[in-house]
């Protein structure tokens, strides 16, 4: 007689404490999603519209003819797609390049032992200690001396060579993986390469698709890099085009805006597409326990 | 006999070798670099040079644009290695720098010589000169910037208060900016005034009373009475007449929107914002552009003006040809939709042409600019290392600029922040100017 | 170390291996970052020649008062900065670690500012903490109190400018959070839950512990990243009121690309590397104390 009732309580009081904890969360988001919220709503905005205090939250194109104009003008007139696809080839490449070494580096630091392994690793750290603005003189220096000026190569092969995060990354967490899986796969013959393609590259997946994430996000993000390496009009990443909407004396808001969310979409998009494939992953790989 | 006819032949083959040399010089092709800081003329720069190489055939102009900051450090490596290009967009900033480092070419005899000085303003040219410091002419405007006072006729009105005209004084100015503070229940709904320590809003006073910043002979931060008695006018403004707004209380808006979002009613700023102000206000309300109230102790003839220039690479092979499209670019080629609304072309054709007045549009006083470019000695605080000690761009907050801020925001007292830059201010001087 | 039953690899191999990172970090990794070491020792513009100064650059840092807040403000900053991302980022892990419905969304929402410019976000808070019209401060008022000045006040800016950041940041430290924690196998916890441990302990017995290499690379991560905040700085304040929101990049930024003054800014660098380097040390040190391997 007495349990129905506790039975009922709990239960009850699970699902108050589920709806709380969502009904939080949702608030949260939304603030957090604020921003970029605002960055959306703005593109469907003119010029003179977006600064306009206290702010407009409908934005005076919307639901109108001209909603996309924005948009269009940064397609039509600003060759925005091809801008995309040049900070596509050049964040995609230099992404992937860095997963391969980096995780080929992390597997040696985390793994072996040779002599000079904590001095690289040293210097590796070191190195990104610094911020780009200090070394971006020096470096366009040397990219000179290599004759690589206006072109791609100074935005993807350093990343696609190095990369202190990723290797990082990747050697401590194969420095958590039990020895057991090298001591068994080296009886059954496999030599350290194999060992590295086919055991732990395999199961560290989540840690591929994280520094894919952020390696791509920061190859995306770079503005340094494409102004100065990238003279003609038709090579230029996205960011660096953003900056044509701002002049000495003047800036397009609404254009930069509409820049904005469209740059900042392939990278959400391949976030989410991430996402789901850690979740999948871990869930089918039984690696553990 | 043969000896003579070989050598005859000879000589003749030379002949229409030279010949043909000279010839293949004259068809041969010139390639000129143009590098253009300003992304939102573009267009306009690409019809430019359409109709240069139309004019001049065999010439090809290749166009760069950038963004100012990038454009900066992209430039100054390529001086640095020697390969700056042909022509290229020079600010009044960083002019004295370049041209004492002998980057810019020296454009004095060029301009005796082959410049038509009847249709240029050629006080802009000399401020020029003077900012270079070198005594010689180092480079070629195309654009002269100057500050002015906005107004928001409506709010006048409703004030009962006339406008501004050039007979106002700084007591005018002050008793204005009271009538025109409206208290509401012990809140401020709208400012008479609103500036803060940005160089726009500040030199213009100082120049407006015959003040200096900066000793041009010693290179040092002397403000004279008359620059510090208009900064104690202004800083007065807010602090003990309360007619104008500390800058921590305009944190939600850009500076260049207080005006035009109708929270002050007067403004002092760059005539390039003209253009801003008819995007913002549209057709909200009526508003004008006056000179900036002339100082107890001025004389009405000076104003607060810099030019944008083009200068040329001291080492371009092509130098004529460079010369040619730099004249090119300042004056005949240039139409008036290439000029933001407020910026004034320092070639006298386009200013003085009906087109420059915009009478369809606000503001009715434009014609205040050409007064200004035709009659006024132009005065600028520039110096080496100006963008350090004036506080410029994300140096802001910084130098001169942050203090006066800190001034009107209450941080420190107009004596401890006068003080204060004295010091600051010639520790970096020194640096610049050993 | 590992111990192996037998020698599974050749001696060279590591070394192939890490050829690529090698030759990267040679040529351009190290190559620029001594280049800068030795611009430092110069007055370089790039305008006029350069000259040795020695330790001029080093000597007017030092002297230079404001340099000291900016220092200062630097190490403030990151401390705010470390401590907030990897609490929130740990705490937005937590929470999002399950598979529910929707759940996808909020791992986006949380990630989204991350990936926002820093000038929208500069723009969004600007209003949001501005006096009398931003809603903060119309709370405030609501409430009977003062208005706050929250970037105009000297003595707050920082600390606001820091928390944005944090708030920015804190996605992308709760990624890496994730990745950790999709590592700890299930079955673990599900033993202790077999066992009595409640969600408390499960926590502090359990997680962290199995949780701390993913912690260890994170801080170290943070640590270096909290220095990083040019672009949100930018955006807001500018340095700010008085150089009260300063921070070394800043003013490395501002002496490398506005004023040229490349030799200054150089050193700033070096200082700053030897701050970063002088930490990271000290963890690395403290490494074997407190994080701990699953096998």
């Amino acid at each position: 007689m007495g349990k129905a009732p506790v039975l009922k309580d709990g239960t009850a009081m699970k699902r108050i404490r589920t709806i709380i904890f969502y009904a939080v969360l949702a608030v949260d988001g939304i603030i957090t999603l604020f921003p970029f919220l605002w960055m959306l709503l703005n593109s469907f905005n003119s010029e003179g519209n977006i600064f306009s205090v206290p702010s407009k939250l409908i934005p005076d194109l919307l639901g109108t003819n001209h909603m996309f104009d924005n948009y269009l003008t940064i397609f039509k007139e600003f060759h925005w797609g091809r801008y995309t696809l040049n900070s596509f080839i050049v964040a995609g490449l230099s992404a992937l390049g860095q997963v391969l070494t980096s995780s080929l580096a992390g597997f040696a630091f985390a793994t072996m032992r040779f002599r000079g392994k904590n001095v690289i690793f040293s210097l590796l750290l070191g190195t990104m200690m610094v911020p780009v603005q200090s070394t971006i003189i020096p470096e366009f220096l040397i990219m000179m001396k290599l004759g690589w000026l206006d072109s791609y190569l100074p935005m993807i092969v350093p990343s696609a060579l190095v990369g202190s995060f990723g290797t990082f990354l990747f050697k401590e967490y194969y420095e958590n993986v039990p020895p057991a899986y090298i001591d068994a796969s080296s009886i059954d013959g496999a030599g350290p390469f194999k060992i590295y393609s086919k055991v732990y590259l395999p199961m560290s997946s989540s840690q591929i698709a994280t520094l894919l994430i952020i390696s791509f996000m920061n190859s995306w993000n770079d503005l340094l890099r494409p102004i100065l390496y990238v003279s003609s009009d038709k090579w230029q990443t996205v960011t660096q085009a953003l900056t044509q909407f701002q002049s000495q004396y003047s800036a397009k808001w609404n254009l930069i805006l509409t820049g904005s969310v469209l740059s900042v979409l392939p990278i959400l998009m391949l976030y989410i597409f991430m996402q789901n494939y850690i979740i999948e992953s871990s869930v089918s790989s039984g690696v553990k326990g | 006999m043969k000896h003579r006819s070989c050598r005859l032949s000879a000589l003749v083959l030379l002949g229409l070798c030279a010949s043909l040399f000279s010839a293949g010089a004259d068809a041969k092709n010139i390639t000129l670099q143009y590098w253009s800081w300003d992304s939102s003329v573009k267009k306009q720069n690409e019809e430019i040079i359409a109709k240069f190489e139309a004019e001049n055939p065999g010439v090809k102009v290749e166009l760069t644009t950038l963004e100012t900051t990038e454009y900066w450090v992209k430039l100054r490596l390529l001086a640095n290695q020697g390969k700056l290009p042909d022509i290229f967009n020079m600010s009044s900033g960083y002019l004295e720098e370049w041209a004492k480092a002998g980057f810019v070419k020296d454009l004095t005899k060029d301009i005796q010589d082959d410049l038509d000085k009847e249709t240029f303003y050629m006080n802009t040219l000399d401020v020029g000169r003077d900012i270079a410091g070198t005594g010689k002419y180092c480079a070629l405007p195309y654009a002269l910037v100057t500050t002015v006072l906005f107004y928001n006729k409506d709010m006048f009105d409703k004030a009962g208060i006339a406008y501004p005209d050039k007979n106002w004084t700084w007591d005018d100015f002050r008793k204005a900016a009271k009538k025109l503070t409206i208290v509401k229940d012990g809140k401020v709904e709208q400012y008479g005034f609103w500036f803060f320590g940005r160089y726009t809003n500040v030199e213009s006073w100082i120049f407006a009373n015959n003040g200096n910043l900066v000793d041009q002979a010693t290179h040092t931060y002397k403000p004279d009475a008359n620059a510090i008695e208009a900064m104690k006018f202004l800083c007065d403004l807010v602090t003990k007449d309360k007619v104008a707004p500390a800058k921590k209380e305009m944190g939600a808006y850009r500076y260049q929107d207080v005006f035009p979002q109708g929270v002050a009613a007067m403004w002092v700023d760059g005539s390039w914002f003209i253009d801003n102000n008819r995007t913002i206000i549209g057709d909200k309300f009526k508003w004008d552009i006056a000179e900036v109230p002339v100082g107890p102790h001025g004389d009405g003839k000076t104003a607060y003006g810099w030019p944008d220039f083009v200068a040329l690479s001291p080492n371009s092979p092509n130098s004529a040809m460079a010369w040619k499209f730099a004249k090119f670019v300042c004056g005949q080629g240039v139409s008036i939709d290439m000029y933001m609304a407020g910026k004034i072309p320092t070639y006298k054709p386009l200013t003085e042409s009906p087109a420059f007045l915009e009478k369809d549009k606000q503001p009715a006083n434009k014609g205040l600019l050409i007064t200004q470019v035709q009659q006024k000695t132009l005065k600028t605080s520039y110096t080496q290392g100006w963008s350090e000690w004036r506080g410029y761009g994300p140096a802001e907050n910084l130098g001169l600029n942050g203090i006066i801020d800190a001034i009107i925001d209450g941080g420190m007292t107009f004596d401890e922040g006068m003080k204060k830059a004295d010091v600051n201010i010639n520790a970096i001087l020194k640096r610049y100017y050993k | 170390m590992l111990k192996h039953k037998l020698s599974w690899y050749r001696g060279w191999v590591p070394y192939v291996m890490l050829i690529p990172t090698v030759i990267g970090l040679l040529i351009f990794r190290l190559g620029p970052l001594l280049g800068s070491l030795a611009i430092s020792f110069t007055d370089l513009n790039m305008l006029t020649p350069a000259t040795f100064v020695g330790l001029a650059n080093y000597k007017e840092m030092f002297q230079n008062p404001s340099f000291i807040q900016t220092a200062e403000n630097t190490f403030l900053f990151s401390l705010v900065y470390v401590v907030g991302v990897m609490v929130l980022g740990l705490g937005l892990a937590l929470v999002l670690n399950r598979k529910a419905k929707g759940i996808g969304f909020f791992r986006a929402a949380f990630y989204s500012p991350v990936v926002t410019s820093a000038v929208a976000v500069g723009i969004v808070w600007s209003w949001i903490l501005s006096p009398r019209l931003g809603i903060l401060n119309q709370l405030l008022s609501a409430l009977g109190l003062n208005e706050v000045y929250w970037l105009g006040d000297p003595k707050l800016a920082l600390y606001v400018v820091a928390i944005i950041q944090v708030w920015k940041m804190s996605g992308y430290y709760m990624i890496l959070f994730l990745a950790g924690l999709k590592d700890i196998p299930d079955t673990i916890q599900e033993a202790a839950i077999v066992d009595g441990a409640n969600g408390r302990q499960r926590f502090f017995r359990v997680t962290l512990p199995l949780l701390s290499p993913t912690t260890f690379f994170v801080l170290n991560v943070a640590i270096i990243d909290s220095f990083k905040n040019f672009e949100l700085i930018y955006a807001m304040t500018k340095g700010g009121p008085q150089n009260a929101t300063n921070t070394l990049v800043y003013d490395i930024y501002i002496n490398g690309f506005i004023h040229f003054r490349l030799g200054y800014a150089s050193a700033v660098s070096y200082f700053l590397l030897a701050c970063v380097a002088v930490i990271t040390i000290i963890n690395f040190i403290f490494k074997k104390r407190w994080v701990k391997h699953q096998y």
